[in-house]
């Protein structure tokens, strides 16, 4: 036999229609902030000193594009050498050699004390007091000898300086990431007779990449716009190109509007990429 | 018997506080020896000695008459290098309270790592008897589950898998059941009652289990403060305790 039980009266179900709160604050601080934005877009789009021909012109031009994928690169590749340098240096931290440990303590005190521009300059002009790069013995001869002008070009100097810089922070958001880890992985790694570099690149650096990912994305942004820093050493990238544009035209404020939009573009695709990122590593 | 494990005067001091005050204990081959003893009593700390995941600070401790972690030549005592003693701990399977399987890893994984990256077995070989532990253990179809999808009790069953999948010749045991909710101690201790029977294990437990203890093992050694206070069959131990002190802690738990 069923019986059907009725458990709530019909007028529990009633959904409740409340008078919603009435936010008067926000409606006022909506509309000053929006006099206020349209005042300045006003000055600013419909300013007849504004070359809004200029920037159209230059948007997509060559050398613009060209300057954008060298950012693109210079922002890869400064990665990847940060990346590698920092797993290296946050290993080397958290060896029980003293030496090592002491090592990497000390690089990373110095690529985080000295400023980023003096770094890249310092690598530009490396040339003047070492002006060959060799390998042999010290002091003895010589095997092989380069010019170090040909080696440490542009490019190279700015990722070498970037890269470097880099490696110091990521050095401390990879030990960040292997902190994290629950010591008794370490331990039952152990217990299977797995060696101590067995066990940081099977069982502690996986676990890891779930706390060094998110902040690593960070840094990608971060180092997009800080890439704009080498037009210090003259690396063709987007701002050198612009300012090469610049200097000729006297078009200062068209042309950096058209570096703010790349940058803009490029950082909106990478903080979409590293929200995606996120979301799949908080799991 | 020939004894597998033998420790003659072990010490372990954490800074000023001496955790293990001399400990002379052997274990036979093939020997279940339970370890008992109030919380803070240093029958853990030993247990991890065994397989140096805790150094000593003083006496010996033999693993099939070799030191472990050190090395004695000419009456002076060295320590091993890393991959010596990650060579030693390949014999010593080890279970933990808090299971520590990999959680990176799907259950078959855990078992498949160690063989695989420790031992240089063929993959299928290794793969094949990890089929074959789980299924010992009951949990042949959750090989592809990860341990956030497994149960406490499922978890440390797998554990006991990927212990077993190097062919140990003596099984440790910290406190294996005292994480898990009161329904899923069972079929744990199950899976070691069948290892005891069906496989002769040499293994030594740290456990709260005292009716486990009375079962299952030869010896029960009772700890306190540091030091074996009594030792012997579980009848004698749980039923007859010679001393005040193990007295005072069976009133409590029995």
């Amino acid at each position: 036999m069923t019986t059907t039980r009725q458990t709530a009266g019909p007028d529990s179900q009633v959904r409740i229609q409340a008078v919603p709160l009435r936010h008067p604050g926000r409606w006022v601080g909506a509309g000053v902030l929006g006099f206020l934005a349209i005042f300045l877009l006003q000055g600013w789009v419909a300013n007849p000193r504004m070359e809004w021909k200029v920037v159209g012109e230059y948007l997509f031009s060559p050398a613009v594009l060209t300057g954008l994928g060298t950012t693109l690169l210079l922002t890869v590749l400064a990665m990847v050498v940060g990346v590698a340098g920092g797993i290296v240096l946050a290993v080397l931290r958290m060896s029980p050699n003293p030496l090592l440990s002491a090592l990497s303590g000390f690089y990373i005190w110095v690529f985080r004390g000295v400023p980023l521009l003096v770094q890249l300059l310092f690598w530009y002009f490396l040339s003047a007091v070492v002006p060959t790069i060799g390998f042999g013995v010290p002091w003895g001869p010589t095997f092989v000898e380069f010019d170090t002008n040909m080696i440490i070009t542009q490019l190279t100097a700015a990722v070498l300086g970037l890269g470097l810089h880099e490696a110091a922070y990521m050095g401390e958001i990879v030990r960040a990431g292997i902190t994290s880890v629950d010591p008794g992985q370490t331990e039952a790694a152990h217990a299977l007779g797995l060696t101590r570099f067995q066990t940081l690149r099977k069982i502690i650096l996986p676990q890891a990449m779930r706390v060094i990912i998110p902040p690593t994305g960070n840094q990608v942004v971060s180092m997009l716009k800080t890439t704009s820093l080498v037009f210090a050493i003259a690396v063709p990238e987007l701002l050198t190109s612009i300012q090469g544009i610049y200097s000729r035209n006297f078009q200062q404020v068209a042309l950096l509007t058209v570096a703010c939009f790349w940058y803009l573009v490029a950082t909106t695709v990478l903080n979409a990429g590293q929200h995606y990122i996120e979301r799949k590593f908080s799991r | 018997m020939k004894s597998l494990i033998r420790a003659e005067g072990v010490h372990k001091r954490y800074g000023a506080v001496d955790v293990l005050k001399g400990i002379d204990l052997e274990v036979a081959e093939g020997e279940v020896l339970a370890v008992i003893g109030p919380s803070g009593s240093g029958k853990s700390t030993f247990l991890r000695c065994i397989n140096h995941l805790e150094r000593i600070d003083a006496g010996r401790l033999y693993f099939r008459d070799r030191l472990i972690g050190y090395e004695e030549r000419e009456g002076k005592v060295y320590e091993l290098p890393d991959k010596a003693i990650a060579a030693q701990r390949v014999d010593i399977g080890m279970v933990f309270q808090r299971f520590n399987l990999f959680p990176h890893m799907t259950a078959l994984e855990n078992i498949m790592t160690a063989p695989i990256m420790v031992k240089k077995e063929p993959k299928a070989e290794v793969r094949e008897r990890a089929y074959a532990l789980l299924t010992r253990v009951g949990l042949a179809d959750k090989a592809n589950s990860r341990p956030d999808q497994l149960s406490g009790g499922q978890q440390q069953r797998v554990a006991i898998a990927r212990a077993l999948a190097m062919r140990p010749g003596l099984m440790l045991f910290d406190e294996p059941t005292s994480a898990l909710d009161p329904e899923l101690v069972g079929e744990v201790l199950d899976v070691m009652r069948d290892l005891v029977k069906e496989d002769g294990m040499t293994m030594i437990i740290v456990t709260h289990e005292m009716g486990f203890a009375r079962e299952v093992c030869d010896t029960i050694v009772f700890m306190d403060d540091g030091v074996v206070v009594e030792s012997g069959p579980p009848g004698a131990v749980l039923g007859e305790p010679r001393h005040e002190r193990t007295r005072a802690f069976l009133s409590k738990v029995l």
